[in-house]
């Protein structure tokens, strides 16, 4: 927001508590996660846009307001939203481009919240990325720790197309333990990365479920089992050329995935495996994903529904002999 | 069979057939919907439309206002309706026109139609039908000629149909009214229009299981699955492959959730190799998921890998010439075909 002065910021609560300044209210809440704090104070309240609960209203105004120059982040709160902003968001954002011949640009970025992070229940506890992925016209990013979180929010922020970052709630709180740069930095929208090397199997992660991944490749390793951890980063569009280099060394992949399995990046990227490297494959590609059902609240029923560890492991291992 | 037993119906009179029997048969059977009659409120216009597609033609003028419900454009408040009334005890059609018109009542669709019978740990059934309609084709352009069954597929609650002809059209519908739990049928604009017509429908009423692909044409070499529009350019292809030495299989999948994971499977263990049409945007789409579960779970019987042939990853051109490019054809099904088998 420094560097560019056409960067606004607008969603529910991203300030807090507005209209109420008059009232010692400013900046209380800085986002349902704290991601927008301090903003409103240093850039005022032209910039930084507290909106009422109407998504279709403000993720619309954002896609207008990019069509018109300027450079808005538009935070939807929880991806499960989507159903009350899905026109604005696949019929606007994603084809504007398209439909006027390229005349028009739309820098706008949104940022959605997924994944269960401890009893939020069916409706606002999903992942959703997939449909997001399926729409031409739209890039999708789900970032996997502070570093990869940092550099893909600007990148995102400074592409000239509609940019969805997918947040893991899971991930918000956790220390990562690791270094990340003060002055700004970008990682390429488009591209994976490998975060553990091994030449066994191909564990592929995204946002959340890398986390998972180096956790089961830890677990792999004692057991003497060398995984590669493919961290997606992007769903769309898709890294392949990672994605099948690491393939074509190991033989065998594993896709973790916390949404629900049907029409899902998890059945693309199998998909993808199966077609593109199949002679090269030892055996079959793996899903290990979300059950096809709704998001228990029921904190036992919760943390059976995500993939673990365990589950991750025992795919493997079922793979590996 | 002499060609005058062949009850031929179009698409349209199939399903507005199913319709009338069962509101006869239920007396809890409601639909709402845009232009559903036509002319809402003005009665010299009564039942002016019967739908964009002539679907719901008749029904006013048999079961009445009270049953046959013109809206407003208002997709969100209708739909929502239908979920209320249908938690309440009716059975409740509700016809959103054009499939990309979820991105206004998505809400309902998703988050209330699919989640509430878990939510409610199963204490409410949601006996709804929602139709729509889907496909390129007919110069709608970008924004009213997606297919996008894929990401009602990907939410767990809901059953998804896409009936391919007037025969399985007609018993789709009835099932899917008949069913308990929320159904979405997804009809294919060129399907209404004529494509797939001539074949026998008979007059009484009868279901066609959810759950359940069909197998249009036998064959030894190849897979072929159609979804919809697509089983027919499917036929095609087989019809020139076969005019080449090769015998193609027509998997007509009907039902995407449930998927009839045998059919499909028991085919491609034969055949040794699939070819799977899509006219849905390819990424996370129902192709995908065939793609991904035919490796997963045939991967020791393939001769070569699948091959997914969808509409491209772009919008939906306005421009005839585009527009026609778009659609997977014959012609190209059959060029990927021979490029496996040659």
């Amino acid at each position: 927001m420094r560097e560019d002065s056409s960067t606004i910021v607008m969603g529910i609560d991203v300030a807090g508590a507005a209209g109420k300044a008059d009232e010692g209210f400013i900046d209380p809440f800085g986002g349902t996660f704290a991601m927008t704090k301090g903003l409103i104070q240093e850039f005022g309240t032209s910039r930084v846009l507290d909106t009422p609960i109407s998504e279709t209203g403000f993720v619309g105004a954002g896609v207008g307001a990019a069509a018109a120059g300027l450079r808005p982040l538009v935070d939807m709160m929880f991806v499960g939203f989507i159903g009350v902003c899905g026109d604005q968001i696949f019929n606007n954002m994603a084809k504007m481009h398209y439909m006027f011949g390229g005349k028009v640009k739309l820098p706008i970025t949104i940022q959605a919240q997924t994944a269960a992070s401890g009893g939020n229940a069916a409706q606002h506890s999903e992942t959703l990325y997939s449909i997001f992925a399926h729409f031409p016209g739209l890039k999708c990013v789900v970032p996997s720790d502070p570093y990869s979180a940092k550099g893909l929010q600007i990148a995102a922020m400074k592409d000239d197309d509609p940019v969805v970052i997918f947040q893991s709630t899971r991930l918000m709180g956790v220390n990562f333990d690791q270094h990340v740069p003060e002055e700004a930095y970008e990682l390429p929208i488009g591209k994976s990365r490998i975060v553990k090397t091994g030449d066994d199997v191909t564990l592929i992660g995204i946002g959340t479920t890398t986390r998972t991944c180096i956790q089961a490749a830890e677990s792999l390793a004692k057991q003497g089992y060398q995984a590669e951890v493919v961290d997606l980063l992007s769903v769309s569009p898709i890294d392949e050329e990672t994605i099948l280099s690491s393939i074509s060394k190991t033989r065998k992949v594993v896709i973790v995935d916390e949404d629900y399995p049907k029409c899902s990046v998890a059945s693309e990227l199998s998909a993808l495996s199966a077609e593109k490297a199949f002679d090269l494959l030892d055996a079959p590609p793996v899903r290990v994903t979300a059950p096809h059902a709704s998001i228990p609240y029921s904190s036992v029923l919760e943390q059976l529904h995500f993939p673990s560890v365990e589950t991750v492991t025992k795919a493997c291992r079922e793979i590996l002999g | 069979m002499v060609s005058t037993s062949v009850r031929a119906l179009t698409y349209a009179q199939a399903v507005n057939e199913a319709f009338h029997q069962e509101f006869e048969r239920d007396p809890s059977v409601i639909l709402m919907g845009e232009d559903v009659a036509g002319g809402a409120g003005r009665s010299e216009f009564e039942d002016a439309w019967g739908g964009v597609f002539k679907l719901t033609g008749g029904l006013i003028g048999k079961f009445g206002p009270e049953r046959v419900r013109d809206t407003p454009i208002s997709e969100n408040g209708f739909v929502g309706a239908a979920v209320g009334a249908a938690a309440t005890g009716l059975r409740p059609i509700a016809d959103l026109m054009f499939v990309g018109f979820v991105g206004v009542c998505g809400d309902q669709i998703f988050n209330n139609m699919s989640k509430m019978h878990y939510m409610f740990g199963g204490k409410v059934k949601l006996p709804l039908t929602v139709i729509t309609s889907t496909g390129a084709g007919v110069g709608s352009a970008a924004q009213h000629s997606e297919t996008l069954y894929s990401i009602f597929v990907h939410f767990p609650g809901l059953k998804c149909v896409a009936p391919s002809n007037p025969y399985n059209a007609k018993g789709l519908h009835a099932a899917a009214i008949r069913d308990d739990d929320p159904v979405i049928v997804f009809n294919n604009k060129q399907l209404m229009g004529g494509v797939g017509g001539g074949i026998h429908v008979p007059e009484d009423s009868y279901v066609f299981p959810i759950g359940k692909a069909d197998r249009p044409k036998e064959g030894t070499d190849i897979t072929l699955i159609g979804i919809s529009y697509t089983t027919y350019q499917c036929l095609k292809a087989a019809e020139i492959l076969e005019q080449k030495g090769f015998s193609a299989e027509v998997i007509d999948l009907l039902s995407l959730s449930p998927l009839d994971e045998d059919a499909v499977l028991s085919s491609v263990k034969k055949t040794r190799n699939v070819i799977i049409v899509d006219e849905d945007y390819p990424m996370c789409s129902m192709a995908s998921e065939l793609s991904a579960i035919i490796a997963e779970q045939a991967f020791d019987f393939l001769d070569s890998p699948p091959i997914r042939l969808n509409a491209p990853h772009a919008s939906v051109p306005y421009s005839p010439v585009l527009e026609a490019e778009y659609i997977p054809s014959p012609e190209k099904i059959a060029q990927a075909a021979l490029s496996i088998l040659e």
